[in-house]
């Protein structure tokens, strides 16, 4: 029982986590390696806001949004905009530099502390038996699948949600039927990256937030991408709790050697996927006949 | 469709090589051009100014005609990377020392001569190939006369194993894991307490307090391993019974499955090996599984008073085991009293200092003795100086055994108590009684 508490918990946060990552590759055919950092970013903002100002990282959610929505925004207009079309490799090094842009540049403003911040939700419910829920967990859980209901809308019901599926699916077409590419995309990108950063948000208070915490987190992302298929969100939910429940699972009921063998779990499932379901468990954004640039 | 499946498995075999190597994807940058990782001197000073210096400065008022030389020295320590908060401690603690050396001190004397000091550092990136790579260019390009260590076991093992090779002696002072001494080198010398005693004084003012019960969990590297391996002997040596033991990888990011299962097991105390971040996941991951061990011992992260300042109330009674405290009664006559040492510290780096930062400075403290009394700059002449050195320093005892470990010093342990660190073990040292049990989170 804790053990699939805890999977859905982690689950949960995985989902939030990796679901811009997830988009931004789908609907631009960017892979972010950068992504890791843009969660570290948030952190950091929230750490800011409660150190500063004594707001509760969960407050601090409604400031982050819109301050990564800008940043993401402004970046894709700037940088992002110009590898869009260009090939994977060149989207590649830049947000692989991007990354370490960033890291360095929080290093030399914030140092390499490791910080941490407090929220008001910190302690357990225990129900019954011995099963405890932790508070934090269990408030994240439900952001990550407020986020997650909210994009599922906008993207299916709104016209703008629709022009970026469009856009995703053919931009020539969507092109042709008057939409404007360009401001989709940096729309999208500003949209992933909010979510991105309040995923930061809602693990600084739960682990250590540093500069160089983005590259495992990137890695993660990318897991559970190939889980659950490309800008998929229910994909993202499913993938990032088969995995929180694989290693949840495997963490609690093995001795001795258990969290260890839960990353080999995860990546021997990764292979099982790739192998069987190279879409992916849920299939995607994007469909599988459109030819990729290489 | 083919093209996108090429792509896939190219980046997860790409994602899952750099996973299995446990390493950051900055890792990769080792093939960036040398200048971009490149610094120099001591920490916070670049490379001209130390140059400048030591033109400038008289070496001596005994030699006439001023400095003899310059002795270079060099490391690799972690400016960035997992390891770049200790990397930082560690070069502020050597640039304590060398600062101190040519500006007040006078040089190193060799001799009827001065040599002053020039210590060349570049970043590793806690990589453990970048380390052993940038070790090798110290030794066959830069030309170091001598070696300081790297942060981290880990790190120790592979670029102490390179100075081996070239037959060049590395001084470290944050390399404690046993098995870095278990390899019959003849040039690695170590000023702190090797980790398998990390958490002797710990356990035992525990078991006297009455505790029964332990379980461990580790990171499996070198010096967590290290750790585990020693509470579980000291564990049987105070008659404490270990109920489960468990690792857990590199970069770990969730330690609640660990923490459930110890729960359940219901022991008395919980003892956690691993580094900083792990330490803050421990305290977190205890508080979400709603248990409260009775005493909790973690090491690296309660020392350092960052932790208490980032956990808050949290923090209070975790145990840590320590090299070295401010507050402990060595002292020498060259920095004087632990205190005044980091008063000194302080003042020069605007924070107090850590004990990996004492410990660096130990470090480079232990090799000027050495060269002192070996009156020669000659690597054999110096390693038997090593050998014979014995004194005592504002950072403890100094008395290298055959391995290089140093078999001087006992190991401290503190308790945060209302926010700050106390010693209460051992004995001799403390200066707070331990709180045993400790009261439970939402008790505070």
């Amino acid at each position: 029982m804790q053990a699939i508490i805890n999977g859905i918990m982690l689950g949960g946060f995985y989902a939030a986590m990796m679901l811009g990552f997830s988009v931004i590759w789908g609907v631009m055919g960017v892979i972010n390696l950068a992504h890791g950092e843009f969660v570290m970013v948030g952190a950091y903002l929230t750490w800011l806001m409660s150190d500063g100002a004594g707001i509760d990282p969960f407050v601090a959610i409604l400031l982050v949004f819109p301050i990564m929505f800008v940043f993401g925004y402004v970046l894709q207009r700037v940088l992002i905009n110009r590898i869009v079309d260009r090939p994977h490799l060149v989207a590649l090094l830049v947000t692989f530099g991007l990354s370490i842009i960033m890291a360095n540049a929080v290093k030399l403003r914030y140092t390499a502390t490791p910080r941490l911040t407090d929220t008001a939700l910190s302690g357990v419910w225990s129900p019954y038996g011995g099963v405890t829920i932790p508070r934090t967990k269990t408030g994240i859980l439900v952001v990550a699948l407020l986020i997650m209901a909210g994009l599922y809308l906008f993207l299916h019901r709104t016209k703008l949600g629709k022009s970026i599926r469009a856009a995703a699916q053919n931009k020539q077409a969507a092109r042709i039927v008057g939409i404007d590419v360009n401001k989709i995309y940096a729309i999208t990108f500003g949209i992933c990256i909010a979510i991105t950063g309040v995923a930061g948000a809602l693990i600084s208070s739960t682990q250590a937030v540093f500069p160089f915490m983005g590259p495992p987190l990137t890695l993660r992302a990318f897991t559970i991408t190939a889980l659950a298929g490309l800008g998929s969100i229910p994909g993202a939910l499913m993938g990032g709790i088969t995995l929180g429940l694989v290693e949840s699972f495997i963490g609690i009921y093995v001795e001795g050697i258990g969290t260890n063998l839960a990353i080999v779990a995860s990546f021997a499932l990764l292979w099982v996927i790739l192998v069987t379901r190279p879409q992916g468990l849920f299939g995607g954004l994007r469909p599988a006949e459109e030819p990729q640039p290489l | 469709m083919r093209k996108q499946r090429k792509l896939w498995v190219l980046m997860l075999v790409l994602a899952m090589v750099a996973a299995a190597c446990g390493s950051d994807d900055t890792a990769d940058t080792t093939s960036a051009p040398p200048a971009a990782t490149t610094t120099t001197a001591a920490a916070g000073t670049d490379d001209t100014t130390t140059t400048t210096e030591a033109e400038m400065i008289p070496c001596s008022t005994s030699t006439p005609d001023g400095c003899a030389g310059t002795i270079l020295l060099g490391a690799a320590v972690s400016e960035t990377g997992r390891f770049s908060r200790e990397g930082k401690d560690t070069r502020q603690g050597y640039g304590t020392w060398v600062d101190w050396l040519n500006e007040e001190y006078g040089g190193i004397k060799v001799g009827e001569d001065r040599y002053l000091v020039e210590l060349i550092q570049y970043d590793d990136e806690g990589d453990a190939d970048t380390a052993a790579n940038l070790v090798e260019r110290l030794i066959t390009e830069d030309e170091v006369d001598f070696l300081l260590g790297p942060y981290s076991s880990g790190l120790t093992m592979g670029t102490s194993a390179i100075a081996e090779r070239y037959d060049v002696l590395m001084v470290e002072g944050n390399g404690a894991s046993e098995t870095i001494f278990e390899r019959g080198f003849q040039n690695i010398f170590a000023v702190l307490t090797p980790a398998g005693n990390y958490t002797q004084s710990a356990i035992k003012a525990l078991a006297d307090a009455g505790a029964e019960t332990m379980v461990i969990a580790y990171e499996d590297t070198a010096f967590p391993t290290s750790v585990g391996a020693g509470a579980v002997k000291w564990a049987a040596e105070y008659g404490v019974e270990v109920l489960a033991e468990e690792t857990y990888p590199l970069n770990v990011a969730d330690v609640s499955a660990i923490m459930t299962k110890f729960r359940d097991l219901d022991p008395d105390i919980f003892v956690g090996g691993g580094h900083f971040n792990d330490a803050l996941l421990f305290v977190r991951g205890a508080k979400e599984a709603g248990w409260t061990p009775k005493g909790m011992v973690i090491t690296v992260g309660p020392s350092n008073p960052e932790f208490a300042a980032e956990v808050g109330v949290d923090a209070n009674y975790i145990i840590g085991p320590t090299q070295w405290e401010a507050s402990m009664s060595w002292s020498d006559e060259w920095f004087g009293t632990a205190a005044e040492f980091a008063a000194r510290y302080e003042a020069k780096w605007g924070e107090k200092p850590s004990y990996q930062a004492a410990e660096s400075t130990a470090t480079g403290l232990a090799l000027h003795l050495a060269i002192e009394l070996a009156g020669s700059l000659d690597t054999d002449a110096v390693r038997q100086a090593l050998r014979d050195l014995n004194v005592d320093t504002f950072y403890g005892p100094i008395d290298f055994d055959d391995t290089g470990k140093n078999a001087g010093k006992p190991m401290g342990a503190i308790q945060i108590l209302d926010g700050a660190t106390q010693v209460i073990a051992p004995a001799e040292a403390s200066v707070a009684d331990l709180v045993y049990p400790m009261p439970a989170w939402d008790e505070r």
